[in-house]
C-alpha cells in the first residue's frame, strides 16, 4: 500500500510531463486533469498512511544511504505533498480556462507543469544534499520554461534574469555539498547530522552551510538579493506567478530551513542567525513599503510576495540556541505561515489574473468601478490579503501568533516591531487596490466577464488560508509526528 | 569615487570568497572522511551489473539523480523549442554551402557515428556512456546541419516531441516496473540488471543527442510574441 502510494506519488507527474508533451493544449488539459485528480489521491493517501502510522524511509533503487538515496517522508514532507497538490491543482485548473488553446507555444506549458511538480515533491522528500540540488534544478528550469513561454522581449529578460540568479544560487549551494561531501565523504543529509553530533565539529566548515544558506537565500529572493523576483512573477501568466509565488520560492527555503535546523546547531552561530533575521525584518518592511508604491497590480503581489518570504527568514534567530519547546514553537509558526502565504499569495495571484482580464489593463488605478462587475474575485483578493495582514481567525494570524510567542519566550522583542509593521504595511497594499477599486465616477461600463470557474478557484484557496488558522492544531499535530527511522520497506 | 569604492567593494568580496573557500579547503584536505564511499561502492559493485564504477553510481546506486537530471534537460529541449521562430527548425538560410565543410564531413560524419557507439558500449567497464555517446551525436548532428543535409526530423513536431522524450520515457518505465513488480522506485532485479541499464542508455544516447541538437536549431527566438497580460496586444 504505503510503496504503491509511493510510486505513484513520484511516477504520476513524471508521467503526465511526458504524456502532456505528446498532445497538443486542448487534448494536453484533458489528460491533465486526469492527472491531477490521481496525483491529490495519491497525496492524500499518502498523508493519511503517515498521519496514522508515523513517518518512513524509502530507498530508492533499494539502496541504502550513503551508497543510494533515501526518500525522507516524514509529517512535515507529506503535508507539503499535500499542499502542493492543492494549489498546484488549483492553478493547473485556472489555467486550462485562462490560457488561450489557440496560441501554439501554450502546448509547451503541461509538460513544463508536471516537471515542476515533480521536482517540487522530490524537494519536500529528498533526504540526500545532492538530490536535492537536482531536485532544486528541475524547479528553476521548469518555472524560468514557464516565465518565458511566448513572453515578448521583457519576458524574456525577465526570465534570463531569474535563470541567472537561479544558476548562481544553485552553484553556491552545489559548492557548499563538495566541501561537506568532502568532510564527511557522505551526501545523506541525516548521516552528516548524525556524524556531527558524534563527533567533535571541524573547523572551517561553518563556511560551507553559509555558502549552502547564501545560495538558498538568493533562489527564495531574501533582500537584497530580491531584485530578480518581482519581474519574474510580474510579467509570467497569472497561473505561473502564483505556482511560482506560492510553492517555487518555498522549495529552496525549505532546503535552507531544514539545513538550518540540522546543521545550524553545530556550524552556525548566534551573528549568522541574527543577521539573517534581520534581512528578513528588512524584507518585510523594504518589500512592503515597495508593494503600496507599485502602478501594476500584479506587481503589487509581487513585491508582497518578497514581504512574506521576509518572515520566513525569522525561523533562522528563533531556532538557534533557544529551548526545544521555543524552537518547536517558531517551527510551527513558520510551517503554518509557509501554508498560509501559498494558499493565499495563489488566490491573489489568480484573481489579480481574472481582474486583469476583466477591466483590460494590469494598472491599478485601471480597476475603478470593477467593485461592481467582479465583486467575487475582488473578495477572494481581499480574503487572501486579510491572511497576509494576519487578521483572526485566518492562517496567517496563527502563524503570525506562535512566532510572537516564540520571540517573546526567547527574549527576542525586537521582532515583535516586524511582526506589527509588517502586518499595517500589507493592510495599506490590500486596501490601496481596494479603494481603486471602489471609485465610481468613471465612464467605463463594459468589462469582460471571465468564466464563473475562474473565480471559484481563487476564491476556494482564499477560503482554504482564511479556515487555516481554525484547522491548525490537527494540521500541526501531522506535521510534528515522531519520525521512526527503522519503519518503511 | 563611488566608482572605485564599487570595485574595491567587489574586490573584496572576491577575495573573502576565495580565501575561505582556500582555507575549507585546506581544512578538509587535512582530515579524513569518515565515510569511505568508494570503498562501499567497490563492495557492492557486483550486485550493480555494470563493471564501471561511474557508471554504477549513474545508472544503479543514485539512479533517482540521473532520472530527474535527464528531466531537466528534457525540459531544457522544452524551453528551447517552446521559443523557435521557425515552423521548420531547419531555416534553409542557415546552411552553410563550404566545400572544405562537405568534404570533411563524408569522412568525419561516418566516424563520429561509430565514435558515439564506441563511447555508449564503453561505458560499462571504463570511462563512457550516454552522457559522453550522445554529446558525439549531437556535435555530428550540427555538422550535418551546417552542411546543408536535410533533417526533417528536427521540425517541431510530433517526431522531435517523441524524440525528446524517448530516452526519460524508457527510464522511467523501467523505474515504475520495478515498482509494481513489489520493490521499491527503481530497483532493478538484480539479473536484469545489465541489459536494463543497457537499453536506458542506449536511448539516453538518443535523447540526449535530440535535445542537444534541438537546442542548438531552435536558438532563433519566437517574433510572433504575447503581450503581458492587460497590455494592448
Amino acid at each position: 500500500m504505503t510503496l504503491g502510494l509511493m510510486a505513484g506519488l513520484l511516477f504520476t507527474p513524471l508521467a503526465w510531463a511526458v504524456l502532456t508533451l505528446l498532445v497538443d493544449f486542448r487534448k494536453g488539459r484533458v489528460v491533465t486533469w486526469l492527472g491531477m485528480a490521481v496525483q491529490m489521491l495519491v497525496s492524500l493517501g499518502l498523508w493519511a498512511v503517515v498521519a496514522s502510522d508515523g513517518g518512513f524511509l524509502y530507498l530508492l533503487g533499494g539502496w541504502q544511504a550513503p551508497l543510494g538515496i533515501e526518500l525522507r517522508v516524514d509529517g512535515l514532507a507529506v503535508t507539503f505533498v499535500l499542499l502542493t497538490a492543492v494549489v498546484a491543482a488549483a492553478c493547473g485548473w485556472h489555467a486550462s480556462i485562462y490560457l488561450d488553446p489557440d496560441k501554439a507555444w501554450h502546448r509547451y506549458f503541461w509538460p513544463l507543469f508536471w516537471f515542476l511538480w515533480a521536482g517540487l515533491n522530490a524537494v519536500w522528500l529528498g533526504g540526500d544534499l545532492f538530490n536535492l540540488y537536482v531536485g532544486l534544478e528541475l524547479i528553476s528550469l521548469a518555472a524560468v520554461g514557464l516565465v518565458a513561454l511566448g513572453g515578448q522581449a521583457d519576458a524574456l529578460r525577465a526570465a534570463i534574469r531569474y535563470l541567472m540568479a537561479a544558476l548562481l544560487g544553485s552553484l553556491a549551494y552545489l559548492l557548499g555539498v563538495a566541501l561537506i561531501y568532502g568532510q564527511f565523504g557522505t551526501l545523506s543529509l541525516a548521516g552528516v547530522t548524525a556524524l556531527l553530533n558524534s563527533a567533535e565539529v571541524p573547523a572551517g566548515l561553518s563556511f560551507a552551510l553559509v555558502l549552502m544558506l547564501l545560495g538558498l537565500a538568493l533562489k527564495t529572493a531574501l533582500f537584497p538579493m530580491h531584485g530578480w523576483l518581482p519581474p519574474a512573477h510580474g510579467i509570467a501568466k497569472s497561473p505561473v506567478s502564483a505556482l511560482l509565488s506560492a510553492l517555487v520560492v518555498k522549495a529552496s527555503f525549505y532546503i535552507a530551513a531544514r539545513l538550518w535546523l540540522d546543521l545550524g546547531g553545530h556550524l552556525g552561530s548566534y551573528a549568522l542567525a541574527q543577521l539573517i533575521g534581520a534581512l528578513g525584518g528588512i524584507a518585510v518592511i523594504w518589500g512592503s513599503w515597495l508593494a503600496f508604491r507599485q502602478v501594476k497590480l500584479k506587481q503589487v503581489v509581487a513585491y508582497s510576495s518578497v514581504a512574506q518570504i521576509g518572515y520566513l527568514f525569522l525561523l533562522f534567530p528563533l531556532t538557534w540556541g533557544v529551548s526545544d519547546a521555543i524552537s518547536l514553537q517558531a517551527q510551527q509558526g513558520i510551517t503554518l505561515q509557509v501554508i498560509s502565504h501559498a494558499l493565499a499569495k495563489a488566490a491573489m495571484f489568480l484573481s489579480a489574473g481574472n481582474l486583469i482580464m476583466s477591466v483590460g489593463s494590469n494598472r491599478v488605478d485601471a480597476l475603478a468601478g470593477v467593485s461592481r462587475f467582479l465583486p467575487f474575485s475582488l473578495f477572494s483578493f481581499g480574503l487572501a490579503g486579510v491572511s497576509l495582514m494576519g487578521l483572526p481567525p485566518t492562517g496567517g494570524f496563527a502563524a503570525k501568533w506562535l512566532l510572537l510567542q516564540a520571540s517573546l519566550a526567547s527574549g527576542q522583542w525586537w521582532w515583535l516591531g516586524v511582526l506589527l509593521a509588517g502586518g499595517l504595511l500589507s493592510a495599506a497594499y490590500v486596501f490601496r487596490v481596494y479603494q481603486a477599486s471602489f471609485i465610481d465616477d468613471t465612464d467605463i461600463d463594459h468589462f469582460f466577464h471571465p468564466s464563473r470557474s475562474l473565480e471559484v478557484i481563487p476564491m476556494i484557496l482564499a477560503l482554504l488560508s482564511l479556515g487555516l488558522g481554525l484547522m491548525a492544531e490537527p494540521v500541526l499535530s501531522v506535521m510534528s509526528l515522531p519520525f521512526e527511522a527503522g519503519r518503511g520497506q | 569615487m563611488m566608482r572605485f569604492l564599487g570595485v574595491a567593494i567587489m574586490v573584496a568580496i572576491c577575495l573573502a570568497f576565495a580565501g575561505g573557500l582556500a582555507l575549507t579547503v585546506w581544512q578538509i584536505a587535512g582530515t579524513p572522511a569518515p565515510v569511505n564511499l568508494p570503498h562501499l561502492l567497490a563492495e557492492n559493485l557486483d550486485a550493480s551489473g555494470v563493471d564501471h564504477p561511474i557508471t554504477a553510481v549513474l545508472l544503479n546506486f543514485r539512479s533517482y539523480d540521473t532520472l530527474l537530471e535527464i528531466g531537466v534537460l528534457v525540459i531544457a529541449g522544452i524551453a528551447g523549442i517552446s521559443m523557435a521562430k521557425t515552423t521548420s527548425l531547419e531555416d534553409p538560410d542557415l546552411r552553410t554551402s563550404d566545400s572544405l565543410l562537405y568534404a570533411l564531413q563524408r569522412w568525419f560524419v561516418p566516424l563520429m557515428l561509430v565514435l558515439a557507439g564506441y563511447l555508449l558500449w564503453a561505458g560499462s567497464d571504463r570511462p563512457g556512456g550516454a552522457f559522453q555517446a550522445g554529446a558525439v551525436l549531437a556535435a555530428s548532428g550540427v555538422m550535418m546541419r551546417l552542411g546543408g543535409i536535410p533533417m526533417d526530423f528536427l521540425r517541431p513536431g510530433m517526431l522531435l516531441r517523441f524524440g525528446l522524450a524517448l530516452g526519460f520515457s524508457v527510464f522511467l518505465l523501467v523505474a515504475v516496473a520495478s515498482a509494481l513488480a513489489g520493490s521499491a522506485f527503481l530497483a532493478y532485479p538484480e539479473a536484469f540488471a545489465k541489459p536494463l541499464i543497457l537499453i536506458i542508455e542506449v536511448v539516453l544516447t538518443f535523447s540526449i543527442a535530440m535535445v542537444l541538437l534541438a537546442l542548438f536549431v531552435s536558438a532563433p527566438v519566437n517574433r510572433t510574441e504575447e503581450p503581458e497580460e492587460g497590455e494592448a496586444g
